[in-house]
């Protein structure tokens, strides 16, 4: 999605993008629902965020509710958990679009050079796998995986003459390896996707162009591979940062415990215990709203800068 | 028409089409609600009114079933006129649905929820819509009805329902929610239950121990070493665990630390000697505790997921006889009625000897008719059909004939076809629809002034069938005693500590550090040293002092002086 420098004068603009729309009206027409779609689940959707400024009354419905102002906004900011709260949502958030990024890139890089198209297809099924599986079901292997005494790690652990009661879903020290590393199994492969696209557009003129200038395999990759699929890279990243604040709910709603919970607790699951659980709509609202908004402004930021820097950017 | 204009039309009309499809069609049935009733002339005397009764639940279908028998809907439409259907709202917690139907603002006829008492979170969800008008005020309508009148008879309702859940002084004698399962009598039992910990019946015989002789937190210890010392295996050939979580999965279980444990789990308020009103976090029990455990886990006694297993699991473990004491479990399990576990103790608790606590009564689940019902008084009327004894008869035994016969004494004698069809295949004995085969939709709004025994001569669908030599929850309860201690027990009626949070003005905060309280003390079992407990449960203690604790303690002593909001401490 690189931005195009138009060379078409603007008076004429208008008028020939209804031609073409005019032209290609079937097509447009096909769009509608698509259209129709978005309009009905996402736009009007957005009207309920005044929810955030007033005090719902079940029988005056969102625009009938008295105004509050910044009532939430303070409540929140005022509350003993909201650093706690932000702080661990900005660790976990940061964690998996900072450190998390490189490596789908280098699983595609790695398919990318398998030449037994058998192994390829297998290892990639193999990968892709846990990105059907629900957390749930991820967060029960885990458990099992690493209970004490007879979890498979500890077995592992007790069999080589260690300890084998270490409780690590209870202990703080092993949380951000544990969700990082649960995160990384399960997106790993299916992110990998879109790079193994990307990298499949390059022309193989270049490589065979720097084959003959003398790059090996690596130097191929550093040269030719990663300066192609650059552009997906950063598109995806600044998508992904409209998502900083919500760090994943269901998987930290199942991964928390007594023992990591000061780690553990983000906005996400704030918002249904404080906000939905207790019929808080308002405040729900108002919490889920900063999200999309530093979400949103920092989308904006790292477009401006990527399109200083790079060239590349959303628009 | 030409092709050309059938194009261009297609695509409006798909496109209407898809968005009336998106549109909820908003139910008609509502607008059947307000069709007119029939003349009673030569209707049978449940006669209630020629229309249509719906209802949404809030609440779990484990509990509820919304797939209701052609032939009992054909037998209500007969008895009473009435076309009656439910809805279940799934989610994944009840309290979610309730707020999102409650916000959607389309309700039908009726709804019911999950209501323990006044302290339960939905309290004050529903006490919110009721304040801006959403029900209808029941109390005018009850005034007429054979069984619902009893709830506003003096002494009928426990404290709790009266004034916390129905009657609130702020409504002024108003009342917008029924809430069910109340007991005609006070301290009637619908079942002899034995819960608590259990152990395993031969790892007590070859200790040589008697169960009931563990009385104490340190005699449970000393048991543990002994379990532990004896090497017992699970059906598997593994080394048992001494101690194991709740049959149901890994949770604070106060009754296996009685001696140790103030108030009830989950509310951690007490009175104490002098009458002062504290949290558990306020005392030296905290701390106590928190070393007890500790020991336990350091030794290897305790399961080290105890509080925290997943209910599978914790399940197989009992099952496997994993768990040489089963933290939890009570004497009505299917997989123990052979006895291989029997009751352990009861612990003594910290005011002293164990004592058994009697609830006066105590309800369970609510139903409210929403404003925009047209004829509410057909809804109560009907809903009073459903508690009287005919009604309960057809909720919970079916259809004469078909499945049950009378006897002399004209209660009913289930037939041995469906026992047999129950045990054999449940879910095929669930279609038949009613209670007894476990096909539950009648309790929603018919179950109240119970009394089964009075009513049909059993306390359980088809007690008089079974064989006593079957009943291996009633040895249990002989095994344990339970008639004498029956005798001995404190009837109590009251409301929780935690009741009053609703009302409190920092009352969410406050719920929030309460629960962070729970999961604190949970933090410090697992932590290494008995400083860095005492330093997790000080912060909980601060965060609570600071979300209002003693204020709110104080609120609950004020309570407790009034006779209308006597709290339960036990």
């Amino acid at each position: 999605m690189m931005r195009q420098k138009s060379s078409v004068p603007s008076e004429n603009r208008g008028s020939a993008l209804w031609k073409s729309i005019l032209q290609h009206r079937y097509l447009y027409f096909m769009l509608l629902p698509c259209i129709a779609f978005f309009i009905v689940f996402s736009y009007i959707p957005m009207g309920g965020l005044l929810l955030a400024f007033k005090e719902y009354k079940f029988n005056k419905g969102i625009l009938g509710s008295p105004w509050v102002g910044f009532d939430y906004f303070k409540t929140f900011f005022n509350s003993y958990q909201s650093g706690q709260l932000i702080k661990n949502t900005l660790i976990i958030s940061a964690m998996k679009l900072f450190l998390y990024l490189p490596f789908p890139i280098i699983l595609a890089l790695m398919f990318n050079e398998v030449r037994s198209k058998w192994f390829k297809n297998v290892s990639q099924s193999v990968m892709y796998l846990p990105h059907f599986l629900s957390w749930v079901v991820v967060v029960g292997l885990l458990q099992r995986v690493l209970a004490p005494d007879n979890g498979l790690l500890n077995q592992l652990i007790s069999g080589m003459g260690g300890d084998g009661g270490t409780y690590f879903m209870m202990e703080p020290k092993y949380f951000y390896q544990i969700m990082f590393g649960s995160h990384l199994w399960k997106s790993i492969g299916w992110d990998s996707i879109i790079y193994m696209a990307a990298i499949s557009g390059v022309n193989p003129d270049m490589y065979e162009a720097a084959k003959i200038d003398g790059a090996g395999k690596l130097r191929e990759v550093w040269s030719i591979t990663l300066p192609s699929i650059t552009p997906t890279i950063v598109i995806l990243f600044i998508l992904s940062l409209g998502n900083i604040l919500s760090a994943g709910f269901d998987q930290l709603y199942l991964l928390r415990t007594p023992g990591n919970m000061q780690l553990s607790d983000i906005l996400d699951t704030y918002i249904i215990r404080v906000g939905l659980q207790s019929g808080q709509y308002g405040y729900a609202t108002a919490v889920g709203m900063m999200q999309g908004l530093i979400g949103l402004v920092l989308v904006i930021v790292a477009n401006r800068i990527s399109r200083k820097v790079s060239d590349t950017s959303l628009w | 028409m030409s092709k050309r204009w059938a194009k261009v039309w297609t695509i409006p009309v798909m496109a209407s089409m898809l968005l009336a499809g998106c549109t909820g069609g908003k139910d008609n049935d509502s607008s059947a609600s307000g069709t007119a009733s029939a003349g009673a002339e030569g209707k049978p005397a449940t006669w209630v009114a020629d229309r249509k009764i719906k209802g949404l639940v809030f609440m779990g279908t484990d509990d509820y079933t919304e797939d209701m028998n052609p032939e009992i809907k054909a037998k209500i439409k007969e008895m009473t006129g009435v076309d009656f259907e439910i809805q279940i709202m799934k989610a994944d917690h009840s309290i979610d649905g309730l707020i999102a139907g409650l916000a959607a603002n389309d309700l039908p006829d009726f709804i019911a929820f999950y209501l323990n008492n006044s302290g339960r979170p939905e309290m004050p969800v529903v006490l919110k819509a009721a304040r801006e008008g959403m029900f209808t005020d029941l109390t005018p309508l009850l005034k007429n009805t054979k069984i619902y009148s009893k709830y506003e008879q003096e002494g009928f309702l426990p404290l709790d329902t009266q004034y916390g859940v129905m009657f609130r002084p702020e409504f002024n004698g108003s009342t917008y929610f029924v809430h069910m399962n109340v007991n005609r009598q006070g301290g009637y039992d619908t079942r002899k239950y034995v819960g608590g910990p259990y152990i395993r019946k031969d790892i007590a015989d070859a200790l040589n121990l008697d169960p009931s002789t563990i009385k104490t937190t340190d005699q449970l210890y000393e048991l543990a070493k002994k379990i532990k010392d004896g090497h017992f295996k699970d059906s598997n050939g593994k080394e048992v665990y001494p101690i194991g979580p709740n049959y149901w999965g890994g949770q604070e279980i106060g009754k296996l630390f009685g001696d140790l444990e103030w108030g009830e789990v989950g509310q951690f308020i007490k009175q104490d000697q002098s009458g002062k009103v504290l949290h558990e976090s306020e005392t030296p029990y905290a701390m106590k505790k928190v070393e007890y455990v500790q020991k336990l886990l350091k030794e290897k006694l305790l399961q080290p997921e105890f509080f925290t297993m997943d209910e599978s699991r914790a399940t197989e473990g009992a099952l496997n006889g994993s768990w040489a004491i089963i933290g939890d479990m009570h004497n009505y399990l299917d997989f123990n009625q052979d006895m291989h576990y029997v009751p352990l103790g009861p612990l003594n608790t910290v005011d002293g000897a164990f004592q058994m606590q009697v609830a006066f009564k105590s309800g369970y689940s609510a139903w409210a008719i929403p404003s925009s019902t047209k004829k509410p008084e057909e809804v109560v009327k009907f809903a009073d059909f459903l508690a009287s004894r005919e009604g309960k008869l057809l909720w919970r035994y079916g259809l004469e004939g078909r499945d049950y016969t009378l006897d002399a004494d004209g209660n009913p004698l289930v037939k041995q076809e469906v026992l047999d069809l129950k045990a054999k295949d449940p879910n095929e004995a669930k279609k038949l629809g009613f209670g007894g085969v476990g096909n539950y939709w009648g309790e929603l709004l018919g179950s109240t002034d119970i009394d089964y025994m009075a009513d049909f001569g059993e306390m359980e669908y088809g007690d008089k069938l079974k064989k006593s030599e079957d009943q291996g929850a009633l040895k249990i309860a002989n095994y344990w005693h339970w008639d004498d201690k029956r005798k001995a027990a404190n009837v109590v009626d009251g409301y929780t500590p935690n009741a009053f949070l609703g009302e409190f003005d920092r009352g969410t905060d406050l719920k929030a550090a309460f629960d962070n309280y729970k999961d604190s003390l949970v933090q410090a079992y697992y932590s290494k040293t008995p400083e860095a407990a005492q330093k997790i449960l000080d912060n909980a203690l601060k965060q609570m002092q600071a979300a209002g604790l003693d204020d709110y303690l104080k609120l609950v002593a004020d309570k407790n002086n009034d006779p209308k909001t006597k709290v339960n401490f036990n």
